[in-house]
């Protein structure tokens, strides 16, 4: 069984933060966190979905409500970890693993340091393949897996079993909770069996950000030198296909805050040629890109955007005027190509009046 | 008159400035004896200018002394950090992201207790006065005077931090308290290791501002003294010993400020070349516009109100390579004057490019009479297309700017800039940082939690900028020079009754420079 450890901490996080495609916010607390919990309790034993046995059961964990709580109030391991406890102790059920909700950001780490303190593994995978804003995208519920019961705790130790229909009234239950409680709250949901597993998690996901981010940061030079590297990478992987879209420099970026939601538009003009630009339609995330009035890539395929001589991610809210960036087409993992899936992670459900086109169909 | 001196690393410039009009500058080697190096500084520009002590109004200085403090961890004292935050927040204690040799020159001296305030304004928890107690205690039994205060949300409730400062204050009378927010910003690692650095120089402060006075009153020189900060305002002598911290980027800052009274031009992008690097940064309403990201101090986080500066690897010092297609970031740095080829060295650098391409009469045209035409063409291309990305990354818009060029190494540009409006070079540019230093004016600052519901927004607006005014009234500005910078209104998502945090930054000038 493979394990990630303190040590693969930084490059899991800079994976995390190219596949969270413009969201999930600065990882350093996560960060910082994680190294320091994996020194204390040792390696995270990590386990492939296509191994865990049919009878397991694994439950997801992660965090729920605004990133800002956390840079105030640093997370401190009881209520990372208790709201699995309480959910074994309230639901009666062993959790035999868990399961990241989300891989882009610090979701992706919270659930390692969490099985490295039950002492039970990680399954090496997640419910996104990147980072979306709400709950009923996961794959879980997409495939099935009831979203409760679930049991959030806040900073003091308050804890809350939940109990919701679907999905989508989990999603609002939990936000206002959140609300509610301090503004940050841990969950532990989706319980499941192995076999669910094996059918909703997009494998591998952990390893593989790990490896995408020892590519990124052992570069750290202009990304136009690891594209072919990078290519190979994604194609060999669960999200088959890799397009180059866009190099050139931001020229605008407009944002506001609509219903939580941090929307706007980004323009960046090609270095080659000054007529033509890239327009890119942002929620939280990288949402659609276009070049003129053609949609050169749409969610869920993932649209991720690195600072040129750096390699390093570009984080939405920290996109301004001036600076030089490449912009990358992602094929979503086969888990979000179904009609259900595509009902709430395609264009039309964050408002866009488009459909969805996968990214290997889009002639350049 | 009034004198404006520029501690620099390397160099200390310093200029007599008789209002707006530059009298007499001066530039020489620093010395590591502050109190030497300031005096040789007065009498540099004093005796030039043939004047008496007495002529002298005010005496302002920026300094790297602190900055250097950190990076080179020394003479630091022992620090105490309470954080209030309890039963939260603990999952990092302070200093955790330290590197080992600057937590262990601070000391190992870390106290969480209960207290801090939820996103909301809400208390996380009563603050824990016994638990205060004993962290005092502990303080009290290592001799510890430095000690950092920080509490979770302080920015928008700083009570508990006031209170833990009083109840020190009570204890230990000569405690050098820093409270994180007056400091710092969100994100309480970040503050709360900005105020451990600035508690951590108090000691030194207090050192280098009693040399200060000393080389002044050698001097006979009476009048105030005044200190130079990152913001480009002034901060008296008796502030420095509280707030060293606030000095760290004065040279950038005032090499802002410097080239703003040297063209009378309040928004532009400004271009300091010195040897090594060209610092690029962008003056708005004629101060420096802040970071919005993390600052790197000595290897440690932390989140100052600090200008942003962009800085590339090309200088006068800087190698070329390729053929002119490359420049930087290497660079002979300060043996310029020996290494480069205009100046009978044997190393090929940015400087030579500029003395070929005939932009400078620096140095000896023989010694880069041989350069291939075509190279000399190419590298000077490159660094002006190096000058003109670094200027595109920082303007504000695709709108062409104003650049003003200043700096030693300013000579390398001698042709027009794409992203530039217009280019301007101004006389004395080579002492900007010095004549940025001596510019008079001071500031007030007030961060206030409102409610709109409960007062109207003009109504909570003009009290902010009452209290801002009187800040600045009483660190010594004309009341009448006052206007104001800078509202920053955020509204604080999910709390009740529409809530917002207002900053209002007023400036004016100093009382005696009417």
């Amino acid at each position: 069984m493979k394990t990630i450890g303190a040590d693969h901490i930084k490059d899991l996080c800079a994976g995390a933060a190219f596949l969270a495609t413009g969201g999930g916010g600065d990882p350093y607390v996560s960060q910082l966190q994680a190294e320091r919990l994996l020194t204390k309790f040792g390696p995270a034993q990590l386990l492939s979905p296509l191994d865990v046995p049919d009878d397991f059961f694994v439950v997801s964990v992660g965090m729920v409500g605004a990133p800002t709580v956390t840079l105030e109030q640093l997370p401190t391991e009881e209520e990372t970890v208790g709201a699995l406890n309480q959910y074994e102790a309230l639901t009666g059920k062993k959790v035999d693993a868990v399961i990241p909700f989300e891989i882009g950001g610090g979701n992706s780490t919270i659930p390692l340091f969490v099985a490295a303190m039950k002492g039970i593994p990680c399954v090496d995978g997640d419910g996104m393949g990147r980072a979306l804003p709400e709950a009923q995208m996961m794959t879980f519920p997409i495939y099935g897996v009831p979203p409760t019961p679930a049991v959030i705790m806040d900073a003091f130790g308050h804890y809350e079993l939940l109990e919701c229909d679907d999905a989508l009234t989990f999603e609002k239950t939990i936000r206002a909770k959140a609300v509610a409680m301090g503004g940050m709250i841990s969950s532990a949901e989706h319980g499941m069996t192995g076999q669910l597993v094996k059918r909703c998690a997009i494998p591998h996901t952990l390893s593989f950000a790990t490896e995408l981010g020892r590519l990124l940061r052992s570069h750290g030079g202009v990304i136009d030198v690891i594209q072919d590297r990078l290519t190979t990478l994604f194609e060999e992987s669960e999200y088959g296909v890799f397009k180059h879209l866009f190099t050139g420099k931001v020229i605008d970026s407009k944002r506001t805050i609509i219903g939580g939601y941090d929307v706007g538009t980004a323009l960046l003009q090609s270095f080659n040629h000054s007529d033509t630009t890239m327009e890119i339609l942002i929620k939280n995330e990288y949402l659609v890109a276009k070049i003129g009035d053609k949609v050169v890539a749409s969610v869920p395929d993932l649209i991720c955007i690195v600072e040129q001589e750096s390699s390093r991610p570009l984080n939405a809210e920290r996109m301004r005027y001036g600076q030089r960036v490449s912009v990358f087409g992602i094929g979503c993992p086969r888990h979000y190509r179904s009609p259900d899936a595509l009902a709430v992670t395609a264009p039309r459900a964050f408002g866009f009046d488009l459909d969805y086109v996968p990214l290997e169909d889009i002639k350049a | 008159m009034r004198i404006g001196i520029d501690v620099g690393g390397t160099h200390t410039d310093a200029v007599l400035m008789d209002g707006a009009r530059i009298v007499t500058s001066h530039k020489a080697l620093t010395s590591s004896d502050v109190r030497r190096g300031l005096m040789e500084a007065l009498d540099a520009v004093m005796l030039e200018a043939q004047i008496n002590a007495d002529a002298i109004d005010a005496v302002m200085i920026g300094t790297t002394h602190f900055t250097n403090a950190v990076i080179e961890r020394k003479e630091l004292s022992q620090t105490a950090i309470i954080r209030a935050c309890l039963p939260t927040g603990s999952g990092l204690p302070p200093k955790c992201d330290w590197p080992a040799d600057l937590s262990a020159a601070l000391g190992d001296h870390a106290y969480m207790i209960g207290g801090g305030h939820l996103f909301n304004g809400k208390e996380i928890a009563p603050l824990d006065e016994r638990a205060l107690d004993d962290a005092i205690d502990k303080i009290i039994d290592q001799d510890i005077k430095a000690i950092a205060v920080a509490a979770s949300f302080s920015p928008a409730v700083a009570n508990h931090e006031l209170l833990m400062a009083k109840r020190i204050r009570q204890r230990i009378p000569d405690a050098n308290i820093s409270l994180s927010h007056e400091i710092g910003r969100l994100g309480i690692l970040e503050r709360e290791n900005a105020a451990l650095l600035n508690a951590s120089l108090g000691n030194l402060a207090a050192r280098v501002v009693s040399s200060m006075q000393a080389a002044l009153e050698q001097r006979n020189l009476t009048c105030p003294f005044y200190v130079s900060q990152n913001d480009g305002t002034l901060m008296s002598a008796d502030y420095i010993a509280r707030y060293p911290a606030l000095t760290f980027s004065s040279g950038p800052t005032n090499s802002l400020r410097g080239a703003a009274v040297l063209t009378g031009i309040s928004d532009a992008i400004v271009v300091d070349i010195g040897g090594t690097t060209a610092d690029v940064g962008v003056l708005a309403n004629g101060f420096p516009r802040e970071s919005n990201s993390y600052i790197d101090v000595g290897g440690v986080r932390t989140n100052f109100r600090m200008p942003d500066i962009l800085s590339i690897g090309l200088g006068g010092g800087s190698l070329v390579h390729d053929d002119g297609g490359r420049l930087g970031p290497q660079s002979v740095g300060h043996r310029l004057v020996s290494a480069g080829l205009a100046f009978g060295g044997a190393t090929l650098t940015a400087t030579d490019i500029a003395v070929a391409n005939g932009s400078t009469a620096v140095g000896d045209m023989t010694g880069v009479a041989h350069l291939d035409a075509g190279l000399v063409e190419r590298a000077t291309l490159t660094m002006h297309a190096m000058i003109d990305e670094a200027v595109d990354k920082m303007r504000p818009s695709e709108q062409p700017v104003p650049v003003i060029l200043v700096g030693g190494g300013s000579i390398l540009i001698s042709r027009h800039l794409q992203t530039a409006s217009t280019v301007i070079r101004p006389e004395h540019a080579g002492v900007a940082n010095a004549i940025g230093a001596a510019i008079a004016q001071v500031g007030g600052e007030v961060e206030h939690i409102v409610s709109y519901s409960r007062e109207s927004r003009e109504k909570a607006m003009t009290y902010a900028t009452t209290q801002a005014r009187s800040k600045a009234i009483a660190a010594g500005a004309d009341p009448d020079t006052l206007r104001v910078l800078d509202i920053e209104e955020t509204t604080m998502s999910y709390m009740d009754d529409d809530a917002a945090k207002i900053r209002i930054k007023v400036v004016g000038n100093l009382r005696q420079f009417l």
